[in-house]
């Protein structure tokens, strides 16, 4: 994963400089929030596993927040293994940080990092082009704006567990509702000390889609078809098959190759 | 390092043994005795925590390692050596499986990779084999071996003999042991190091099918036993077990699919109820 | 000169029904308004019902579905047995994004149902892997704002494998109608636990 291949790059450069536009990426519009509250942090939205108890937030070009993430993941279970400890989220914010910058912003991935280790609590956002933030209440994404509006005008320093959910889920939502880009519904993480982090898929579901009214059902028959083959389940099979051969001790020449004392 | 020559150090003997995997071997059977094995629902393995010197801190030494959640790993033979394969069966079960198929490896893909690096040194240039020998125990998700045999005897299609590049995931329990030449067996039961022979004929007694992990694990302490040459305590010998998903040990709720590491290691306590059991 | 996606045309769309999926194809090949030819299937078997298909620049069709045949056979190979649905998808989704900074052009749609499980599985990805699961339908191609709409009106779910292949049918046909680049006729795949039936639906040639 460290190594990109550009064995395409060069087509897809010369392609380019004849007027062909660059394929489109899915670009998630979507609202991240974060918030710490008296021993643990909440977490929105497109959820992305860390370790047990570090959990990322993803905005941006979808398959590089996918990526990134699941490559830090990885890295940090190995280093957790060999230490022998818990990972921190300072340790992961700080491998995300470096690998974007490496890529100098080219890895479109927008993430909220948080997480609760040995030393505390910990709550970090990370751009694309390297740049950390540490806060107590932090937003990213196309609905960031919408989002932060409601941190600054309700977030309070002693926030409990219920009132930090609570309020996660509004900014979310100020997100979903007054950004075009923003999705559905609302999901979110409460990560503790000393508890098993919790994750709450679909929290609010405040774009729920209505019954259908009425069925469009085709009568069989309608589609006009010229051929069919039907492939049963032996034919499915049909690849290579190896069988073995009976006793023949002349075929199975090829086992004693192998030379064990 | 194009301006050094680096050859190999394992050459054929005019006999055609490798004596330097040979003398490798002899170092694995100097080793302390690690033992393992396979249950119907599950695999054991078991090792003396032998310390030199009454001054050594114990919960510091650990010889049974997780490699996957559901793969662990035991050795004899040289500790320096047992620990690099270790972080290298870890590292090769994320660069060559996880990060390309989002899951972790089957354990005989596992055991494959080791056995290659293991291999490697016996071939390639400025290096000496490694000195041990493991045991490697997992459990994968799949059909369970009883399930496909009632498949096979209920099933309408004709039985025919498994295709090698048919079928689906084999799942269930599975041991291997992987030697310092880099070949790699399956067993039900086996044993490396010191006291392998012996070990290995008790097993051979001991052993029967259709075994449960609770009679396997009372099985490996009684094996340990016959060959330890200390006290038997919580502190002196070590447990691994692959068993039913820990789901309490996965550290997070809510997730669909997901289900805690089946290997996990027991606890000086857990180890000391089984031994006032024996 | 337009996007690389839309050069050759064509269109893909798979569907989820009751212990059934199924993946559909049209069978158009272009250089942009010319049709070259009416017989280029875009799907590919890669293990027991486990289909993907493959829209965007014929060129990276060809080669994407030659690089997994490679991929899904070393696999086969090594592990003896055959890929999942979903450990294809995420095999699909890293290769895809190996080449993040030089992608192939194309949007690949998988469906299947796993054989260990029985579960029907369909997913979509973008030209970097990422990946999009669906309960629902995938739609890809130069007709897939046309899909989205067939899709959306006509797709139910439960629908068993007959009116899948109805259903399925009726939005390709409908949408590649209104999309000059794609149609020409169409393949439809209908995947059920021990049967494939691969059926060449007639199509509008104009």
């Amino acid at each position: 994963m460290p190594g990109f291949d550009f064995s395409n790059y060069n087509r897809n450069a010369a392609l380019h400089a004849r007027g062909v536009p660059l394929p489109k990426a899915t670009s998630t519009g979507t609202t991240i929030v974060g918030c710490i509250y008296d021993n643990g942090v909440v977490n929105c939205e497109k959820l992305h596993y860390i370790a047990p108890k570090i959990w990322c937030a993803g905005a941006g070009t979808a398959a590089d927040t996918e990526f990134t993430t699941a490559l830090i993941s990885s890295n940090v279970e190995l280093h957790s293994l060999s230490t022998g400890r818990d990972p921190r989220v300072i340790t992961c914010m700080t491998m995300l940080k470096q690998h974007l910058f490496r890529y100098q912003g080219h890895i479109g991935a927008y993430l909220v990092v948080a997480g609760v280790d040995p030393t505390g609590v910990g709550l970090y956002t990370v751009h694309a082009h390297g740049s950390t933030d540490k806060l107590p209440y932090v937003t990213m994404g196309s609905g960031s704006l919408a989002a932060m509006s409601v941190f600054e005008s309700m977030w309070q320093p002693d926030l409990n567990k219920e009132g930090a959910i609570a309020l996660c889920a509004e900014a979310i939502k100020a997100g979903i509702f007054n950004d075009l880009g923003s999705g559905s519904n609302v999901d979110v993480c409460v990560i503790e000390k000393d508890k098993p982090t919790q994750l709450l898929r679909n929290y609010e579901k405040p774009n729920e889609r209505g019954q259908k009214e009425r069925n469009y059902r085709f009568p069989r028959g309608t589609t006009a078809w010229l051929n069919q083959k039907v492939i049963s389940k032996e034919d499915m099979k049909k690849y290579v098959t190896i069988e073995t051969l009976s006793g023949d001790d002349n075929l199975a020449a090829g086992e004693k190759m192998e030379v064990d004392v | 390092m194009a301006d050094r020559y680096s050859f190999s150090l394992t050459t054929f003997s005019p006999s055609g043994k490798l004596v330097q995997i040979e003398y490798a071997l002899n170092a694995v059977n100097q080793g302390v005795t690690a033992l393992g094995i396979k249950a119907t629902n599950g695999i054991v393995l078991a090792t003396e925590k032998k310390s030199s010197s009454p001054l050594i801190d114990p919960p510091s030494l650990s010889k049974i390692s997780l490699i996957t959640p559901d793969i662990g790993m035991v050795y004899a033979g040289m500790g320096p050596d047992y620990r690099v394969l270790v972080d290298k069966a870890r590292k090769v079960s994320h660069t060559g499986y996880k990060r390309i198929y989002n899951e972790y490896p089957p354990t005989r893909i596992l055991v494959q990779d080791v056995a290659r690096v293991v291999q490697e040194a016996t071939q390639s240039g400025g290096v000496r084999p490694y000195g041990v020998s493991l045991l490697v125990a997992g459990w994968d998700e799949g059909v369970e071996p009883e399930a496909a045999d009632m498949k096979k005897d209920g099933g309408d299609s004709p039985a025919k003999p498994a295709g090698k590049t048919g079928g689906i995931l084999k799942g269930g329990p599975s041991l291997y042991q992987v030697d310092p030449s880099g070949s790699y067996y399956p067993w039900k039961a086996t044993a490396i190091g010191k006291h392998a022979t012996s070990a290995k004929t008790f097993l051979e007694k001991r052993y029967t099918e259709g075994l449960e992990l609770e009679d396997a694990i009372h099985i490996a302490l009684l094996t340990l036993k016959e060959t330890i040459e200390g006290e038997m305590n919580g502190d002196t010998i070590e447990i691994g077990i692959v068993g039913p998903p820990a789901d309490h040990l996965l550290g997070y709720e809510g997730v669909e699919g997901a289900q805690g590491p089946r290997f996990r290691k027991l606890t000086k306590e857990q180890i000391e109820d089984y031994l006032t059991n024996l | 000169m337009g996007s690389p996606f839309d050069i050759n045309g064509g269109a893909c769309v798979a569907m989820v029904g009751k212990d059934c999926v199924a993946i559909a194809c049209d069978l158009r090949l272009g250089m942009q308004a010319l049709t070259i030819s009416n017989n280029f299937p875009k799907i590919f078997n890669f293990a027991p019902s486990t289909y993907l298909g493959l829209t965007g620049l014929a060129t990276d069709v060809n080669t994407v579905s030659d690089l997994f045949r490679y991929k899904v056979n070393m696999y086969r190979l090594r592990e003896e047995r055959h890929i999942s649905p979903q450990t294809l998808a995420n095999l699909v989704s890293s290769s895809l994004y190996e080449k993040r900074f030089g992608p192939f052009f194309v949007s690949p749609v998988l469906a299947g149902i796993n054989q260990t499980t029985g579960k029907p599985f369909i997913c979509g990805f973008d030209s970097i892997g990422c990946i999009d699961f669906a309960k629902d339908f995938i739609v890809s191609g130069t007709a897939s704002d046309q899909l989205f709409g067939t899709c959306e009106g006509l797709w139910e779910p439960d629908l068993g494998a007959e009116d899948l292949f109805e259903t399925i049918s009726q939005a390709l046909l409908s949408a590649v109608d209104r999309d000059a680049l794609s149609g020409w006729g169409a393949q439809v795949y209908i995947i059920e636990k021990d049967k494939v039936t691969q059926r060449l639906l007639k199509g509008r040639q104009d």
